[in-house]
């Protein structure tokens, strides 16, 4: 059971007549439910569209997205999204920032409150409850804005290049916050990344896509237990073996 | 407010009042600081036209502009918002405002007569006029400015159309709609004034009561009564800057 | 040395031929009928052939704003209401003299046709219209309430530019209106309006309007003033003897067809002749309605009318 694409294509119109952008080839793949899989490829193949089309920001063009078996419907709850650029309301505050899923969905004050709270304290954001993003740090930033995903409890967690703008240092304490707190839900993780040394770490599979028009390249199993030493053998293997694969890519 | 922002007008009216003292300045073109000083107090204890105090004709002419005002804020703050989110509908209804716009509040001055009749309603209507483009149209630039990965987030916390409407447009283009406001304020007091040189029914307004110091050649009431205008123009600046302020804490 | 005086001599005479050749800056009142001399002076040529050139610098809505030209020094010599040049001299806005009269009575109160209001204390509550603060009219209607025991104070004066007047009362906005004429006669000729009173009801031979000069330009231009006054007595002349031609003229000025003109001119007297009387009680009302103060009103009217300039000019 899991995350299965289905001969999924994408194409965008282009910006003369009868030109088309044709971003997804023929993507089929299953994610089984429960694993960290990043996805990897580069610069502008179509990574983010897939992530977008699997939330149901934008419709396929051809193919299906199923979750154990089901195609998944629009603006379903059962999936999540967390933006490479945060996109925290800058008018909420850290704890009012995350609980605008449970308040859309109209749950009632008290309620949402407490468990905001509880993800407050999970996340290590003790103090900065009342602070308004543009208060905050950009790994409190990030913290806030997978807080604000989790709290709706999605089985799928899509991340677009979560940490990409951080410094690293802040990366990879993030990394590693988000290890811990995967161990404990369980949820599915499907991670867009540029950065191999990050997908090594996480993942427990890697997925490699072309260029434009993007299909799977190569499909990499990381059976290392975690945590795992970055700097290790075993790291440095998968990870040289992956940039192969990727330069052939970038050529 | 340091003791040195008072300096340089403070020997400015010294000047002017020593140069009016030996009349080189004559005083029936400008009256001195002394003279303004005590048709002030003509203003507020004889009135003009005698009878008439100051303090009515402020309340009348603040209760014109709030009632013009108001209308133009409840109209132009939801339009704004509609077609800063309806991209059909701004350019439906932008030709038709873009015509009008340019036409002076004051212009409107014999057809409101003629649709009013000489009363609170008319001059209504040309505060409202007057205060009614820069609010819609900092409103929809309010909107437009709301970057879209906002909408998108929200959009994936499982937004419906009108939680989007609530909870995203709104907050997010208030620092526009205050400044559109501000502007609006501005030109509906100075727009007022002048529409109450043509005829104010009830006898009371800051203009009307300009307009008879005139007919009863009292400089020194013009001078006087434009400086009571002036500083209330002021003063609801000054008012509608602490709301922002205390509203838009997040920027 | 002799260069220098040269060039002085010159400047002098160059400025002084400046001067001299200036026409006389004169302004009257838009639509006013009481303003008629002014119009066929300037038709008919009767000041060219006192040998002064005019121009007309001004045509103002009310007396208030022609006077604020006489302050601004805009202007030469105005055909304006004597009450609002009153208050600008008593103000002390304005430095003007009168020289003579132009008219006596020639206002009504007019009120709508077939409405409410049959008498001036039916007035009570209901709202009126005046062209201007301190204007002859102010005081005329002030009087008429006055003379018919009824308090200022419980009609709602208004001004209005008396053009809006008559849309004014035909829209029920006000009940009331007083103007000069010709627009109590346009209101009655249009079907709208009746006449509650005229002048001659409230105050017999009120002086209205009068020929104002500049202090300043009387000082140094004493001869086109004259000039000016003389065309003006030939122009009311004119006007007795030849009312059809007169009527004309009135109507090419205003814009209004002979009915009301003519319906207007019968309720105007055109005449040279200033009362000082009548300037001493306008000085009285204005004191007493808080616009001006004065304190020696004597003093005041000598030195404010002149009536020798036109006593002059009859004499020969």
């Amino acid at each position: 059971m899991g995350l299965d694409f289905l001969e999924l294509s994408k194409t965008f119109p282009g910006k003369g007549v009868g030109e088309s952008v044709h971003v997804l080839e023929n993507i089929q793949q299953r994610i089984e439910n429960g694993r960290f899989v990043s996805i990897i490829g580069p610069s502008g193949c179509g990574k983010t569209t897939l992530l977008r089309i699997i939330a149901g920001l934008e419709k396929a063009s051809a193919g299906k997205v199923l979750l154990d078996g089901k195609e998944l419907a629009q603006g379903t709850e059962e999936v999540g999204l967390v933006f490479q650029e945060y996109a925290l309301f800058p008018w909420r505050t850290t704890l009012q920032n995350i609980e605008m899923g449970p308040e859309i969905k109209g749950v009632d004050k008290e309620k949402r409150r407490s468990k905001a709270m509880e993800y407050i304290n999970m996340f290590n954001l003790n103090g900065f409850e009342n602070r308004y993003p543009r208060e905050l740090s950009g790994g409190m930033k990030q913290r806030v804005a997978i807080a604000r995903t989790l709290i709706m409890n999605p089985r799928v967690v899509l991340m677009d290049e979560p940490f990409g703008s951080l410094d690293s240092q802040t990366r990879n304490a993030l990394q590693e916050f988000l290890l811990r707190i995967w161990e404990k839900r369980g949820d599915t993780i499907v991670f867009v990344t540029h950065n191999v040394d990050e997908a090594v770490f996480l993942s427990d599979q890697i997925i490699v896509l072309s260029k434009r028009p993007a299909q799977i390249v190569k499909t990499f199993e990381v059976g290392l237990p975690r945590p795992r030493d970055r700097t290790g053998q075993e790291c440095n293997e998968i990870r040289r073996e992956v940039l192969k694969v990727l330069s052939e890519e970038i050529k | 407010m340091k003791k040195e922002h008072f300096l340089i007008p403070l020997v400015l009216i010294l000047i002017w009042q020593g140069l009016s003292s030996i009349q080189v300045i004559p005083s029936y073109k400008l009256p001195s600081p002394v003279e303004i000083l005590l048709g002030f107090k003509d203003l507020l204890i004889l009135g003009v036209p005698p009878g008439n105090l100051l303090h009515n004709h402020v309340l009348y002419s603040l209760y014109r502009v709030a009632l013009g005002y108001a209308i133009a804020a409840l109209l132009a703050i939801p339009l704004g918002l509609l077609m800063g989110w309806s991209s059909g509908l701004l350019k439906m209804i932008r030709p038709l405002f873009e015509l009008v716009r340019p036409i002076p509040p004051l212009a409107w001055i014999p057809i409101a007569i003629l649709w009013f009749g000489i009363g609170i309603k008319s001059a209504a209507f040309i505060i409202f006029l007057g205060a009614f483009f820069p609010i819609l149209l900092n409103t929809i630039s309010g909107v437009l400015s709301i970057h879209p990965i906002l909408i998108e987030a929200a959009r994936t916390l499982h937004a419906r159309e009108k939680d989007i409407f609530l909870k995203v447009l709104l907050p997010g283009a208030v620092p526009s709609i205050f400044v559109g406001m501000r502007i609006g304020i501005g030109i509906g007091w100075m727009t007022l004034v002048a529409a109450e040189f043509t005829g104010v029914k009830e006898g009371y307004g800051l203009g009307y009561m300009i307009m008879t110091a005139r007919d009863i050649q009292r400089p020194d009431e013009i001078l006087a009564g434009m400086l009571v205008i002036g500083v209330i123009g002021l003063l609801i600046d000054i008012g509608l800057r602490a709301i922002e302020s205390r509203m838009i804490k997040w920027q | 040395m002799k260069k220098i005086v040269l060039l002085i001599l010159i400047n002098l005479l160059f400025s002084a031929a400046i001067t001299y050749g200036q026409p006389v800056r004169i302004a009257y009142l838009q639509s006013d009928i009481h303003q008629l001399p002014c119009w066929v002076a300037l038709e008919k040529g009767f000041f060219k052939k006192e040998g002064v050139k005019v121009e007309v610098a001004g045509i103002f809505k009310a007396g208030p704003e022609l006077m604020s030209a006489f302050a601004a020094g805009a202007l030469d010599m105005g055909y304006v209401g004597v009450a609002p040049a009153t208050t600008a001299v008593a103000n002390k806005t304005a430095r003007v003299v009168v020289l003579a009269q132009v008219n006596t009575e020639g206002s009504a109160i007019v009120v709508k046709k077939d409405g409410k209001v049959q008498n001036i204390p039916e007035l009570v509550g209901k709202s009126a219209a005046v062209p201007g603060h301190a204007t002859v009219q102010d005081s005329l209607f002030r009087r008429a309430l006055l003379k018919f025991k009824t308090e200022p104070d419980q009609v709602k004066i208004m001004v209005l530019k008396p053009p809006e007047m008559i849309g004014a009362l035909r829209t029920d906005q006000i009940d009331a209106f007083i103007a000069w004429e010709p627009y109590p006669a346009k209101a009655v000729t249009m079907g709208v309006g009746r006449i509650l009173a005229s002048s001659r009801d409230i105050w017999k031979d009120h002086p209205c309007c009068v020929l104002a000069a500049d202090v300043k330009f009387l000082e140094m231009q004493l001869e086109k003033a004259k000039g000016v006054v003389r065309g003006h007595v030939k122009a009311i002349d004119f006007i007795r003897q030849h009312r059809d031609e007169a009527i004309k003229i009135g109507m090419k000025y205003t814009g209004m067809d002979e009915t009301s003109i003519r319906m207007a001119m019968e309720n105007v007297n055109y005449t040279p002749v200033l009362s000082v009387e009548g300037e001493k009680e306008y000085v009285d009302f204005l004191t007493k309605l808080k616009y001006i103060k004065v304190e020696d009103v004597q003093n005041f009217v000598d030195r404010f009318m002149r009536p020798e300039f036109v006593k002059e000019i009859i004499k020969k």
